[in-house]
């Protein structure tokens, strides 16, 4: 039985997966509705540019590669129902052909240095670029002709001599040479890339240089114009990866090319958010706009609003327990089961508070009277309980709390303070009762659940799936039968793994390529502050995770890049919509921290919205600059701010 | 290569003090080791030309003449010209070593330190001497640290490199892709976990293949790399295989071994030398006998002062550069 298991969440990067595991693992996200701004019809027939932007991990790669040809091809072979039926048909109904493009950073980042300066790196660049996608169309195009659906003439005698022709290679007479051609030239360049660094040389390709555009647009117009199946209907779809690896005068070449594309070619470029490291163009003077040369659509949501998210992550999840043997076998592929659906907080704090019983109560004793506290205690449910001293220090007697939680606790919905007392328990404070609970009794909350993988994940596939796999790693190695007789993860090591996840995660920060060091103090900084809002005493703003600030005017350029940076790699997320920071103020951007570091500060898995620390340009200068920032000023916008005349001024004042 | 037997020694008084260079490289350095080779030389009086030190400004900076760095200073040798470079670009060293080509063209014996060289900078001079200046034969010296820093905990706070990361190739080694071929990542592991991850997310291969250094310098090191990289070793798809972690050589024909293994394939090889220096050095030689082969490496923006502790063995390795095709 052992043998038949193994990490159903290991593997988790779609670049190393082979085309058929594309196949397996995809899901829809279309059938989820998780994007408002495209449908999947849009991906072939769209004359639109679109590009895609996401953080790590949000399954950008795997979109990009499903529409990719070999995916394509595969998908009509396993669909093809008659044998009359031309596997270029699909393509002609799917109105287009798909060619995936990643050039990995490595190789993007050679064009550069090494005494050759930048205009001749960029000439270099753009033949290598026209080779790589040439060498796509011409592999397409091969598939099909060995496969008998096009007309062998149309190929032999118009096609191949039309690029020979541009390839300036008269001694061509097939596919296989063409394929062997831009083979040999792309290696051309290559060598040179190995060699400069050494002599410093010129570039000089032995059969000339290819302009931008010559091959991307020119190979697709000899396709259409000489041979009929591409004749209609199929559209010409660059599917380009990893777009902010590209480097800024790499960007203006393809910039370029969004600018001039033409009906029958579209470029659906997958990058980054904050991606663009320019939004110029070969020509000084001229730059691509949103909405002229290309519309987005956005692969991460930090709010993930609507339920379907948490379904398409089981899916995803079904798809991996599926895939191992003695998952299947027993049929267990529902995620929920290994990991419970949600928290369980009341069982939690019982657990918690155990040892101790009563330390909530002393914590708050100058506060509160003897004959108080035994009115209001419920030893059945610790949160209940300092939701009774929460209302008492607001100044609400002591039997009036009691006669509240005692209807609450009856289900009787009438009465105003009874409605005031289920809507402060259920709806507002339980959550962050549980921290102050937690932080009372020194001890860590814990992360676990279905639901609560789903909230730390941020609308990051990735994550999601990382957080599995490390707690089906622990629990491999904890207590395997557990796992693979009653199909448990506890919830202890469900912790640790989203623990470990988010504490990896924040030393990660630190190797952000440009502007770690900030980032990383920044995220260390106002994660403390938040954890600090999570302390206090009189929950005055639950869950208080996100901050607003205006990033287009600091003082310094570099701190406008940085956060954009840190947006760039998801470590903060923007939300989608202009809010208020907090009631009565004025319109500004509010960013929340990735979710994934919620753990290492303690802090809430959720944004509720509400209140928004108010960061100003010094505020944010001080956050990515300074060690161990005091949250004190931080704290005091709370207490200047409190209109509630029972609220004190000064945080912890009654203890 | 095939043909030749190669030639490892335990550096001793008794096999050094035989040797003469004409020409001797190494690198500043705060690390104990940086100088290590030099002073067994100068106590064995082993006659040195010209030593050439390479002098980089990311090292310097920051420091006065009382740090470690300087202890060159001191051991005696009056003949030593700094080399003025970049430890992020190895071709700024260019300059420097073409002013001194006559001098190089006309050396018969030359040692190369690779004990304070980061990787991609002695990838790229060993190269530079084979392809540039046609050397056949040079000799490599390594010391082998008594221990590695780890300030909080062995498994998993080993930082080679602190900063942002920029995974490169290394300059001269990029290989040559046939398209449409399998890509296949050999990670010579380390014990900085974050650099394997990101290396492997970056080249994204179809095949990833660990080799971990065993024996290694102590026996809980091979542990230590394998924890610390546990996120990549337990991807079910991952091979470890092992190499000893001080010979070259031994690494070399691992790499073969693959290669010969995955030969129908024809895969477009990989190869991340984040482990020991020696292995790394197979690495080279392999990837300067294999052209097709890439060699890439994480780029920090700034690298530890002072990674390792102490001394303990050194190693002479005896690098057959003409044979290297």
């Amino acid at each position: 039985m052992n043998d038949s298991y193994r990490n159903p969440f290991s593997g988790i990067n779609a670049g190393t997966l082979d085309d058929q595991a594309i196949l397996d693992y995809w899901c829809s996200p279309f059938a989820y509705r998780l994007f408002s701004e495209i449908k999947e019809t849009d991906i072939y027939e769209d004359p639109n540019n679109i590009v895609l932007l996401g953080g790590r991990s949000t399954g950008k790669t795997m979109f990009l590669r499903y529409w990719s040809f070999p995916v394509q091809l595969k998908l009509a072979n396993q669909n093809k129902d008659s044998k009359s039926r031309k596997i270029i048909d699909y393509f002609k109904e799917k109105k287009g052909l798909g060619f995936y493009i990643r050039i990995d950073g490595p190789i993007l980042r050679s064009f550069n240095g090494s005494g050759i300066d930048s205009a001749k790196w960029n000439s270099i660049f753009t033949h290598y670029f026209e080779l790589i996608v040439g060498r796509n169309y011409i592999e397409a195009i091969k598939k099909f002709y060995e496969s008998d659906e096009l007309n062998m003439v149309e190929v032999e005698n118009h096609f191949i001599p039309e690029v020979k022709t541009i390839l300036n290679a008269p001694q061509i007479v097939s596919l296989d040479e063409l394929l062997k051609e831009f083979d040999s030239r792309i290696k051309e360049v290559d060598l040179f890339r190995g060699n400069v660094p050494f002599f410093k040389t010129d570039f000089i390709p032995s059969k000339g240089g290819f302009a931008s555009q010559s091959l991307s647009f020119g190979i697709p117009k000899i396709a259409k114009k000489t041979i009929s199946e591409f004749k209609e209907s199929i559209n010409f779809i660059l599917l380009i990866d990893e777009y902010e690896n590209y480097l800024e005068p790499q960007q203006r070449v393809i910039n370029t090319l969004l600018r001039f594309s033409k009906n029958e070619i579209r470029f659906r470029i997958g990058m980054r958010l904050e991606g663009f490291r320019t939004f110029n163009m070969i020509s000084e003077d001229d730059f691509i706009k949103e909405g002229r040369e290309y519309r987005k659509a956005v692969f991460e949501d930090v709010l993930i609003k609507s339920k379907e998210y948490h379904n398409f992550l089981k899916e995803v999840s079904k798809k991996r327990l599926e895939s191992v043997k003695i998952f299947k076998e027993k049929g267990k592929s529902d995620i929920t089961e290994f990991l419970s659906k949600s928290e369980d907080l009341e069982k939690e704090a019982l657990e918690l508070v155990a040892k101790n019983p009563e330390k909530h109560f002393s914590h708050f004793k100058k506060s509160l009277k003897d004959s108080d506290i035994d009115a209001i205690k419920f030893k059945e449910n610790p949160l209940l309980e300092l939701l009774n001293i929460l209302w008492v220090l607001r100044g609400i007697p002591a039997n009036e709390v009691k006669a509240a939680m005692e209807d609450y606790l009856k289900g009787n919905t009438t009465g105003e303070k009874v409605k005031k007392y289920h809507m402060d328990y259920v709806d507002k404070y339980k959550l962050s009762l549980m921290f102050l609970l937690c932080s009372i009794y020194r001890k860590h909350k814990k992360y676990y659940s279905f639901n609560t993988f789903s909230f730390l994940s941020s609308g990051i596939v990735g994550n999601f799936i990382e957080l599995c796999r490390r707690a089906f790693q622990y629990a491999e190695f904890e207590n395997k039968d557990l796992l693979i007789k009653e199909w448990k993860i506890p919830k202890e090591q469900q912790t640790k793994a989203a623990l470990d996840f988010s504490e990896a995660e924040l030393q990660q920060i630190n190797r952000i390529e440009s502007y770690g060091g900030f980032i990383h103090k920044f995220i260390n900084n106002i994660g403390n502050i938040f954890r600090d809002f999570h302390k206090d005493d009189k929950i005055r703003y639950p869950e208080t995770n996100q901050f607003s600030t205006d990033i287009d005017n600091l003082t310094d350029q570099k701190f406008t890049d940085a956060m954009r940076a840190a947006i760039k790699w998801s470590v903060v997320q923007k939300k989608p919509t202009i809010q208020q920071p907090s009631p009565g103020k004025h319109l500004k951007d509010i960013y929340t921290i990735n979710r994934i570091y919620s753990p290492s500060f303690q802090i809430s898995y959720r944004t509720r919205g509400g209140y928004s620390v108010k960061l100003t340009a010094s505020d944010i200068v001080k956050l990515m600059t300074e060690e161990n920032v005091s949250s004190k000023n931080y704290l005091k916008q709370i207490s200047d701010e409190s209109e509630n005349p029972n609220t004190s001024l000064n945080l912890f004042d009654y203890i | 290569m095939k043909k030749f037997i190669y030639e490892m020694e335990l550096v001793s008084a008794e096999v050094i003090k035989k040797d003469s260079f004409d020409i001797f490289l190494l690198a500043g350095g705060s690390d104990y080791r940086a100088y290590e080779i030099l002073r067994i030389m100068k106590s064995e009086d082993v006659s040195i030309n010209k030593i050439l030190l390479f002098a980089f400004q990311e090292r310097i900076q920051g420091i006065d003449t009382s740090d470690a760095y300087y202890n060159y200073l001191k051991i005696g040798f009056s003949n030593i010209l700094p080399i003025h470079c970049s430890i992020k670009e190895p071709n700024s060293c260019l300059d420097g070593l073409i002013s001194l080509e006559s001098e190089i063209l006309t050396a018969k014996k030359i040692a190369l330190d690779i004990s304070c060289f980061t990787k991609p900078f002695f990838f790229y001079l060993i190269k530079l001497f084979k392809e540039r200046f046609k050397i056949h034969r040079i000799t490599v010296f390594y010391t082998e640290p008594q221990s590695y820093l780890f300030p909080r905990g062995i498994f998993s706070s080993y930082r080679s490199s602190t900063g942002p990361l920029t995974i490169l190739e290394i300059p001269g080694f990029t290989g040559y892709e046939a398209r449409g071929d399998k890509r296949v990542l050999v990670i010579l592991l380390g014990f900085d976990g974050d650099l394997s991850k990101e290396i492997n997310e970056d080249i994204s291969p179809s095949e990833t293949l660990v080799v971990n250094g065993f024996p290694s310098y102590a026996p809980k090191f091979k542990d230590i790399s394998l924890i610390a990289n546990e996120k990549l070793t337990s991807d079910k798809d991952v091979q470890i295989i092992f190499s000893k972690a001080n010979n070259p050589f031994d690494v070399f024909n691992l790499l073969e071994s693959i290669k010969n293994k995955k030969h129908n394939d024809r895969p477009f090889i990989n190869i991340a030398p984040l482990g020991t220096k020696p292995m790394a050095l197979g690495v080279c030689l392999f990837a300067l006998y294999y052209p097709e082969v890439r060699v890439v490496y994480p780029l920090p923006e700034t690298y530890e002062k002072i990674t390792t502790d102490n001394c303990w063995n050194s190693w002479r390795y005896l690098i057959p550069l003409n044979e290297l095709r």
